[in-house]
């Protein structure tokens, strides 16, 4: 990148499934406050804000001009950029981007999501093709339920290992005070939920959360005058799947799909030879159990059909040695816009050592995160501890 | 004053928000949906550079970024290559109908095809009936029925004689 950039700040809210209590405005304040008061800077002192939530899920377009008042952005340069689940990342590459260009120096970047407003699976029916596939959407479910099925087609894994996912994630939640689900549950409580799709059950989806997200992004002076622990932003990428493709559903793919391609990338940008060894701690975007498998395998963590192996062998468990999800991840909150944010923002707060409770017992110096759009793209990022490793 | 704010009744409002849209099918497309509808036939596009049969039609190999030219007939068996049994009560979003749970739908790869195909199956809902391989078949509404989408296919079902290999699920 032509300038380091950091993140020198974040918040959120408490994720939950009713916040009624709160609008929109209101809601993505709380977490706007919560970054100032972390980065220790002033709204007047951002140079852009940057904005985004998943597309017509609250029933209004345009949200960053309807919530310019609780944003900041009122007389600032300013954006909003929607990219499916992947949004939360996005707005950080594109804070990122905009700083490393020498643009802006500070820049606020802000994802959210309040699900309760609106009919998610009737929405995202709209991001079938009209005319071809759409009478088969409304949910998310099915999709991750036939990556379920060639999984288990195809490596022998068990719903038992899609339990262990279920109960890794609640039980990490637990821990993080933000989270929206809690839940102090067993592999056998996993199995016996209610069946949704086969072979997904409750506990191995993610929620629907409302909740938000908020960074500030800055140069690297600034970073260096005022901030004490700035997690600097390594490399970025993304890659675009083919429609009308079953893809990323299909374990057995020899397709060049998102995930792999944007992880080779990522890798090469920065000479990493074995991910295991060079991250401390995984972020990645599992709204479905399986998924969380699946990236295992993808980025390299492991090799194909190893995945269930690996929690199997509680290996990636918060005080394993390859953590992934400490916070709990999207099956414990998904609040779709911020969602992708979270994994960037957990993942800083990881390697500057404030994550409490769900803290990972390591050293932390690195970190990746992952982001799924609409299942057809993905965006990775790397952080550090250090701008120059 | 934030007191009186904060001790006050909280209101929500529901709305149905009801838009009606007109999508244009595309040159490919409509080939693909007339074909259908007057024919019953399945029609794919070869990608003069990959040789990728790609279904829909459409006017770029997405891979090799050139301009599809040679239209191909497909038959209507295949090979299911992914499947769910649904138990949520999904509306269909183009009709507005639920599809009653539990149903059966995967994604077909028709026999010279590279893209597959989401459709309802026709078969019990039981996991130990239905595999990954497993080879399947189109079943369409008679001709006169049929409108030029692709509710024009009922759905898929097994071709008959097929016993579920290996291990059990």
């Amino acid at each position: 990148m032509k300038r380091n950039v950091a993140i020198i700040g974040g918040g959120q809210t408490h994720h939950a499934a009713r916040r009624h209590d709160v609008n929109q405005v209101e809601m993505v304040n709380e977490a706007i406050r919560a970054a100032l008061l972390d980065a220790r800077i002033t709204i007047d002192e951002i140079d852009a804000v940057l904005l985004g939530n998943m597309e017509f899920f609250e029933g209004t377009h345009m949200t960053d001009c309807w919530l310019v008042d609780g944003t900041g952005v009122y007389g600032k340069p300013g954006l909003k950029i929607t990219t499916g689940g992947t949004v939360g990342a996005t707005i950080v590459c594109a804070g990122a981007h905009h700083v490393a260009s020498g643009l802006f120096d500070k820049v606020l970047c802000i994802g959210f999501e309040k699900q309760e407003e609106g009919d998610t699976g009737a929405i995202l029916s709209g991001v079938a093709h009209p005319l071809y596939g759409r009478s088969m959407a409304g949910a998310a479910v099915g999709y991750f339920a036939m990556m379920g099925t060639s999984y288990m087609a195809t490596w022998g894994a068990k719903e038992e290992h899609s339990a262990m996912v279920a109960v890794k994630a609640r039980q990490n939640a637990r821990k993080n005070e933000y989270a929206h689900l809690k839940l102090d549950i067993t592999i056998q409580d996993a199995l016996n939920a209610r069946m949704l799709a086969y072979p997904i059950r409750m506990l191995d989806m993610c929620p629907a959360s409302n909740g938000a997200c908020a960074m500030i992004l800055a140069d690297e002076k600034t970073a260096r005058d005022r901030c004490t622990k700035p997690v600097w932003i390594r490399a970025m990428d993304s890659a675009h799947n083919e429609q009308f493709e079953l893809d990323w559903r299909d374990v057995t793919t020899t397709r060049p799909i998102f995930s792999k391609v944007s992880a080779a990338r990522l890798y090469r940008k920065l000479g990493v030879k074995n991910p295991v060894e060079y991250f401390d701690v995984f972020e990645i975007y599992e709204p479905a159990t399986w998924a969380e498998l699946v990236w295992y395998e993808d980025l390299s963590i492991c090799g194909p059909g190893e995945g269930f192996k690996l929690i199997e062998d509680g290996m990636t468990e918060i005080d394993g040695p390859i953590p992934v999800n400490p916070s709990g991840g999207v099956l414990s909150t998904n609040c779709i816009g911020a969602s992708a944010m979270l994994r960037v923002w957990e993942a800083a707060l990881q390697i500057r050592g404030d994550a409490g409770e769900h803290q990972v017992p390591k050293e932390v110096n690195r970190a990746l995160t992952t982001a799924y759009g609409g299942t057809n793209w993905a965006v990775l990022i790397a952080l550090s501890g250090s701008s120059d490793e | 004053m934030t007191r009186e704010l904060f001790e006050q009744e909280l209101i929500s409002m529901p709305m149905i928000v009801d838009v009606p849209y007109r999508f244009a099918a595309g040159k490919y497309m409509s080939r693909f949906l007339i074909g259908l509808k007057d024919n019953g036939k399945f029609l794919g596009i070869r990608c003069p550079s990959c040789n990728r049969v790609q279904m829909p039609p459409r006017i770029v190999c997405a891979a090799c970024h050139v301009k599809n030219t040679e239209w191909v007939e497909l038959g209507q068996e295949g090979t299911l290559a992914g499947f769910t049994i649904m138990y949520l009560p999904l509306t269909d979003p183009t009709t507005g109908k639920l599809h009653k749970p539990p149903f059966t739908y995967g994604s077909v790869r028709l026999d010279g095809c590279d893209s597959v195909i989401d459709h309802l199956v026709n078969i019990e809902p039981d996991v130990n009936k239905i595999w990954i391989g497993m080879r399947m078949k189109a079943v369409l509404r008679s001709k006169e029925q049929r409108t030029g989408d692709l509710s024009d296919i009922l759905y898929f079902e097994p071709v008959e004689g097929q016993e579920k290999p290996g291990r059990q699920l």
